[in-house]
Formats: structure tokens, C-alpha cells, sequence
């Protein structure tokens, strides 16, 4: 097997795990906190990707500096729709808590399309082309900032749910939301805030992938999916779980093609998805019932 | 229900025979009794147009459709198809999402709200389904873009098409490679195939592969790679391209993936002579140009072209830009033919009705078209004998719209230069 081919591949696979795991951290919050499934995040970091595309052709700002407006922006959303739609669908059953956040993905998705239209954009970023070299192993400087970003960005997360008290305070309504409601939280608030953050993280992750790949409206599905896939893989709710998922899957999707045909890199991470269902249906690291 | 509603709001047989009787009546004397009136005013003649209009090739099928109408406005504004008294093409329009199965049932509506003839429908795995259902339903199917040769090898008789095989295509591409080397002396000796996963991604690469075995040409195509449609990292595929160090890149792609080869292709600085596309979209859209810049330079293409030199494209090209802006690409110039073909074979059938409309498309002799070729003419299966590709390369212009020019066959070049070998992507 050729070793630096292995090296590239695992470099790869570490430096886009990185990214899969900001995605996937946003439904994993999302699920953690209120127990539905974000049907439209794969949507929302397409949003995040266009507005910051929008700043980058507007303004000529950078997306690694436009990031903190897109994630804000993707709070914005993020509390609407908690506030707005999934609030009210709390105590639905869970098939009835599907629909309206897959109507809302198609909102999304179709809003892009009539706002940008259905070309594959991809404007030429400052650091979009900048490469490192470790002897013979090339690293993307676009994707090194977006890993050392979304560590960085997931870091904060934990330090806020952690630390400060509207934190605390999500981490009490996940726990025990009648328990929360009686010691006085404003759970809807906060709520809102919680779909907020796991929205904005959504959107940064967007913001990041810019540089990488071109953006058009109907790509959000498939990350809707490959989150999906990283956060059963980390357990369901698991923030950490999520990150380390994400690694796991960037690695073993990126080693597998020195096997497999990449055609099949999609039956690899499904297989993974099923392998885990069957022997670790909670997740690795465990997660939400 | 319950019977006292029945009789309140319905009617009873008797009362249904006088009504359908007396509109019968009416209807009759109408149509024999004011002949006249009716006839004036000329009636339209719908054809369907079903294109991947969402979905991960939206781009080329909202292009497709926009080709499509430009030919069909083109038409009426013409005085429609005079042979039926000025009848008005309309454009029913129907969205495949790239999916066979959808595209199939599109189809379907469109049949059932009138649609005489179908044209589309950008892919060869759509084009397959809706072929065997236009053959099911008795209706002229003329494919404006899908090349898989299959879709016209099962002796449909409703099923046409004016793009070239994938056969011809490859054809194309063996031709004009030979005559790139053959002229610069530069012979590469390793060659990197790589090809979406799609129907029309493998069967292109495949018959590629195929004939440049047979073609005994000096280059071997030491690996194949595939991936997915719509896949949005290419890393991992680019390092093993370069790990397989091809002197030569044969890529069939999509628009997207292209963007993201290139750009990987030249962060992992992976040292190539050139890409030469064997026949695929991704490597002359604007966007591609304009996105990728000075990396999407000198890239040749064998494609099925816009004949830029000719008054019908100038014209076409002209009414594209006041109406939509840009330009109109290859696919949407062939989109656009497709409905010159149709209203063409309906002005020689002078009717609708579908046995006429065959018969005069299997007449077809067509000229006056806007892309690189013969005159459209339908051989027994029903393929475009006038059919042909041309060799495009992206040239340095200050106008990104204006860089890919026409370099192979001389008869439609716009540039008689041809880059090759390229300086690499990070020399630029």
C-alpha cells in the first residue's frame, strides 16, 4: 500500500471529520435539549453558506470573518423557528414532529432557490488555494482553519452550556423540563435559545465549508443525512459524541476509498450507521434514550 | 351518502340525457353551423418538455428549459406552424429531479394534459424511462440531450434524438485527442480516468475506455476512479490520482465536481500535461470559467457544440442574452434545436395527429440550426446522422464569457492555436 497516499487520506479524513462533527454537533444539541430531530439542518448550514457567499461577493469579507455574523444570523432563524413552529410540536408524537421540520428544510431549500438560483457557486476565497506541505503530505489550509475553527467553535459550546447560566439552565430543561418549568426557568426561552445555538453552529459550519465546496440549494439533504449519521454514531444528544463521530466518519469514509470505489463511500458510512444500530444502538459514547 | 342529498343536488337520468343532449347539440351546431370563427383562431399545439429543472443538475435543466422556450417563442413569434393555420407552440413543462422515475411520471402528466410530442430530457437514465412510456403511449419523444446509445437500440418508433450517441462521442474524443498529440508531438504515456457514477458518467467513461484501447494509441489508462453524483469532496479521490502520477487527465464530470477536481487537483499540485475531457459538461459553463479562473485555462473538451460562426446561434445567442443574460451554452443550444426539429416535422405533417408527425420526422433534412454539425436527419433507430462534436479550449481572454473557444474541426474554429502542454495549475 503506498504510505503516503494512506497519510494524505487520513489527513484528509481528520481535517473534514472535524467539520462533520460542527455540523452534527447543532442536531445533536438540538435533539439533546428538545428531543426532536432537526429535519432542516442540512437546509440551515446551506443558508449559513449562502449568506456568508453573500457577504464574501457583497462586501469581499472573508468567510472566517463573516462567520460570526452568519452564525448570528442562524441564531435568528434558529429562534424563530423554535419559537415559532417547534415549540409548538413539542409533545407531539414523534412521526408528527417530522413533518414540519422537513417542510421547513423545503422552505429553506426552495428559498435559496429563488434567492440565488440554481447555479453551483464557488467564488474564489483569499485562502481558498493556500496548501501546507508536510513532506509529501499536502494540508489544505481551508480545511486546517475550518477543523481548528469548528474545535474551536465546539470548545465555546461546551464551555457556555457548562458554565454560564442560560447554560445551565438548557442543561436543566434537557434534564427535566417540568422540573425546570417549577424552579422558574423560562423553558420556552430557552428552548429557543438552544435551537438558536445549535442553528448558528449549523450556520458557521456553512460559513466554513465556502471555501471547500460549491454551494447550491439542493445540497443541504445530504448533510442532513451524513449529521445524521455522525450523531447516531456519537449517541444521540452526546456533544462530544458528535465531534468524535464526525472524525470517525471523515476518517473512515476518506481511508475507505484506498479500498472501495468512492461510488461506494456512501454504503461505508450507512453500514457504519446500521453496524451501530445493531451493537450500540445508544451510540459509542452513549447518548439520549 | 344518503339519498336525499342525491336527489337534491345531482340530477336524475333523465334530466342528464336532456342536458347532454342539448349541449350536445350546441357543441354540434358550433362547430358545423359558425366553421369559420373556430378556424381563426389558430389552436396551439402543446409539447412537453421535461428537464431535471431541480435537483443536483438544476443548472444545465433550468438552461435546458430556457432553450427550449426560446426556440418555442422563436416559433410563435414566426406565425406559429402556418401549415396548421398559425397554431401556437405552448411548453407544458415538467421537472425530472434527475430521478428516472420521476421524469417518467412527468411525463405521464404531460401526455395526459395534451402534450403532442416530448422533448428532453438532459439524461440518459430519465431519457430510458420516458422512451419506453412515450413508446407505451404512442407519442413522439424527440431527445434533445441524452447520449447513452441503449435508449435508441430497443427499435422504438416514437423515440428520436437530436444530440449525438455516446458512441459518437467517444468517437469525437479518440479523433480529435489523436489530432491534439499528432499536431503538438507531445504524447502522453499515463493516463487517470475518472467519471460520476451516473448512467451517463459510466457509460461515457466506459466506451471511452474502451476505444482507446482499441484505438491503439500510445497512452495507458493506468486507473479508473469513479464517484458519485453530487459528492461535495474530492480529496480523498484527487490524492489517489496523483498517487497513480498520469501524465493525462480524461475526466467525465458534472458541473460541480469539476470546481472541486481542479481546485484539489491543484492544492495537492498534481503534475499533468493537460485535462482533456472526453465529452462531459463542467469544464465550459460560465460559472465553471469564471469561479475557477486561471485554473480552468486550457482545459479541451469534446463536446457537442454551438456552432459560434453561424447566423442561427448568432441569432438564438442574441434573443438568449436580451431575455435570460449570459450566454446560450451547448446544452441549451441543443435544447433549443430540438424544438426547431419538432415545429419543423409538424409544418410538413400539417396535424397533430401522431402517425403523420413520425412520418415527417423520419423525413427530417434540417439545416438551419445552431450547432456544430450536418443537417439534422434521423437514421432507422432514430440517432442524428448530422451529429458531430468539436474540440473547445478554455483560452486566456479578458472576457471569462468569451474564453472557450472552438479549436477542433478547423471548419468551426475560433482559435487556431492549441495549448498543449499546459503550464501547471500553480504556475499560472
Amino acid at each position: 500500500m503506498d504510505v503516503t497516499l494512506a497519510l494524505q487520506l487520513l489527513v484528509q479524513g481528520v481535517l473534514l471529520g472535524g467539520i462533520y462533527g460542527l455540523i452534527a454537533m447543532g442536531l445533536s444539541l438540538i435533539f439533546g435539549v428538545m428531543g426532536v430531530i432537526n429535519f432542516a439542518h442540512g437546509q440551515m448550514m446551506v443558508m449559513g453558506m449562502y449568506v456568508s457567499y453573500w457577504i464574501f461577493v457583497l462586501l469581499g469579507i472573508d468567510p472566517y470573518v463573516s462567520l460570526v455574523v452568519v452564525a448570528a444570523g442562524t441564531f435568528l432563524l434558529g429562534y424563530a423557528i423554535q419559537s415559532s413552529v417547534v415549540n409548538r410540536i413539542l409533545d407531539y408524537p414523534e412521526a408528527m414532529q417530522v413533518l414540519p421540520l422537513v417542510a421547513m428544510g423545503l422552505i429553506l431549500e426552495n428559498t435559496a432557490l429563488l434567492l440565488w438560483g440554481p447555479d453551483h457557486r464557488s467564488p474564489q476565497t483569499a485562502l481558498g488555494l493556500e496548501a501546507l506541505w508536510i513532506g509529501p503530505v499536502m494540508v489544505d489550509v481551508s480545511r486546517l482553519i475550518a477543523f481548528a475553527l469548528a474545535i474551536l467553535i465546539t470548545s465555546l459550546i461546551f464551555f457556555f452550556l457548562k458554565k454560564t447560566d442560560i447554560g445551565k439552565s438548557i442543561r436543566a430543561a434537557a434534564d427535566n423540563r417540568t422540573g425546570a418549568i417549577l424552579v422558574g426557568i423560562d423553558v420556552n426561552r430557552i428552548f429557543n435559545i438552544a435551537f438558536g445555538i445549535g442553528a448558528a453552529s449549523t450556520g458557521a459550519a456553512g460559513a466554513l465549508l465556502l471555501p471547500l465546496m460549491p454551494v447550491s440549494p439542493h445540497m443541504g439533504h445530504d448533510f442532513t443525512l451524513t449529521a445524521f449519521i455522525v450523531v447516531i454514531l456519537g449517541g444521540l444528544g452526546n456533544l462530544m459524541g458528535a465531534l468524535i463521530g464526525g472524525l470517525i466518519l471523515g476518517v473512515t469514509e476518506s481511508l475507505s476509498t484506498l479500498l472501495l470505489p468512492a461510488t461506494l463511500k456512501q454504503v461505508v458510512s450507512f453500514s457504519i450507521l446500521v453496524l451501530i444500530m445493531i451493537f450500540r444502538p445508544r451510540g459509542l459514547f452513549g447518548g439520549k434514550k | 351518502m344518503d339519498k336525499t342529498r342525491g336527489t337534491d343536488k345531482g340530477m336524475d337520468r333523465r334530466t342528464f340525457i336532456k342536458v347532454a343532449g342539448m349541449t350536445g347539440l350546441g357543441l354540434t351546431a358550433t362547430t358545423f353551423g359558425v366553421p369559420t370563427l373556430l378556424r381563426a383562431k389558430p389552436k396551439t399545439i402543446k409539447i412537453g418538455s421535461i428537464q431535471p429543472a431541480t435537483g443536483p443538475l438544476a443548472v444545465i435543466g433550468q438552461a435546458q428549459r430556457k432553450g427550449n422556450q426560446l426556440a418555442v417563442d422563436l416559433i410563435n413569434s414566426r406565425g406559429g406552424i402556418r401549415s396548421l393555420g398559425g397554431a401556437k407552440l405552448e411548453l407544458l413543462l415538467g421537472d425530472s429531479e434527475s430521478k428516472p422515475e420521476v421524469g417518467r411520471s412527468e411525463a405521464d402528466r404531460l401526455i395526459r394534459e395534451g402534450a403532442a410530442v416530448l422533448v428532453g430530457p438532459f439524461q440518459s437514465g430519465v431519457a430510458m424511462a420516458i422512451a419506453t412510456l412515450a413508446e407505451q403511449r404512442g407519442v413522439p419523444f424527440v431527445m434533445d440531450v441524452a447520449a447513452l446509445d441503449a435508449i435508441t437500440q430497443k427499435g422504438y418508433k416514437h423515440v428520436f434524438r437530436v444530440f449525438i450517441t455516446a458512441r459518437g462521442l467517444v468517437g469525437g474524443a479518440i479523433k480529435y485527442y489523436k489530432m491534439v498529440t499528432e499536431s503538438t508531438g507531445v504524447i502522453p504515456k499515463r493516463a487517470v480516468v475518472t467519471n460520476t457514477a451516473d448512467p451517463f458518467g459510466k457509460g461515457m467513461s466506459g466506451g471511452f475506455l474502451k476505444a482507446m484501447e482499441k484505438s491503439g494509441l500510445p497512452v495507458k489508462i493506468v486507473e479508473r476512479i469513479q464517484y458519485p453524483l453530487g459528492i461535495q469532496d474530492l480529496s480523498a479521490e484527487v490524492a489517489k490520482i496523483k498517487a497513480a502520477k498520469p501524465d493525462i487527465l480524461f475526466p467525465v464530470s458534472r458541473i460541480g465536481d469539476s470546481v472541486i477536481l481542479v481546485r484539489e487537483l491543484y492544492k495537492q499540485k498534481v503534475p499533468l500535461m493537460g485535462i482533456f475531457g472526453p465529452g462531459s459538461p463542467g469544464w465550459y459553463e460560465p460559472e465553471f470559467v469564471k469561479d475557477v479562473g486561471k485554473l480552468a485555462l486550457y482545459v479541451m473538451t469534446n463536446v457537442p457544440w454551438i456552432n459560434p460562426l453561424s447566423p442561427v446561434y448568432q441569432k438564438a445567442n442574441a434573443a438568449w442574452q436580451k431575455k435570460y443574460g449570459g450566454y446560450l451554452d451547448t446544452n441549451s443550444a441543443y435544447a433549443y434545436t430540438g424544438i426547431l426539429v419538432v415545429a419543423d416535422a409538424l409544418e410538413r405533417a400539417g396535424s397533430t395527429d401522431t402517425d403523420k408527425i413520425l412520418a415527417a420526422l423520419k423525413q427530417t433534412n434540417f439545416k438551419d440550426h445552431p450547432v456544430v454539425g450536418g443537417p439534422v436527419r434521423f437514421d432507422e433507430k432514430g440517432d442524428n446522422t448530422g451529429a458531430m462534436t468539436a474540440l473547445v479550449q478554455v483560452q486566456p481572454d479578458p472576457d471569462p464569457l468569451k474564453r472557450v473557444k472552438v479549436v477542433l474541426p478547423k471548419e468551426f474554429a475560433q482559435s487556431d492555436k492549441i495549448v498543449f502542454p499546459a503550464p501547471q495549475l500553480w504556475e499560472r
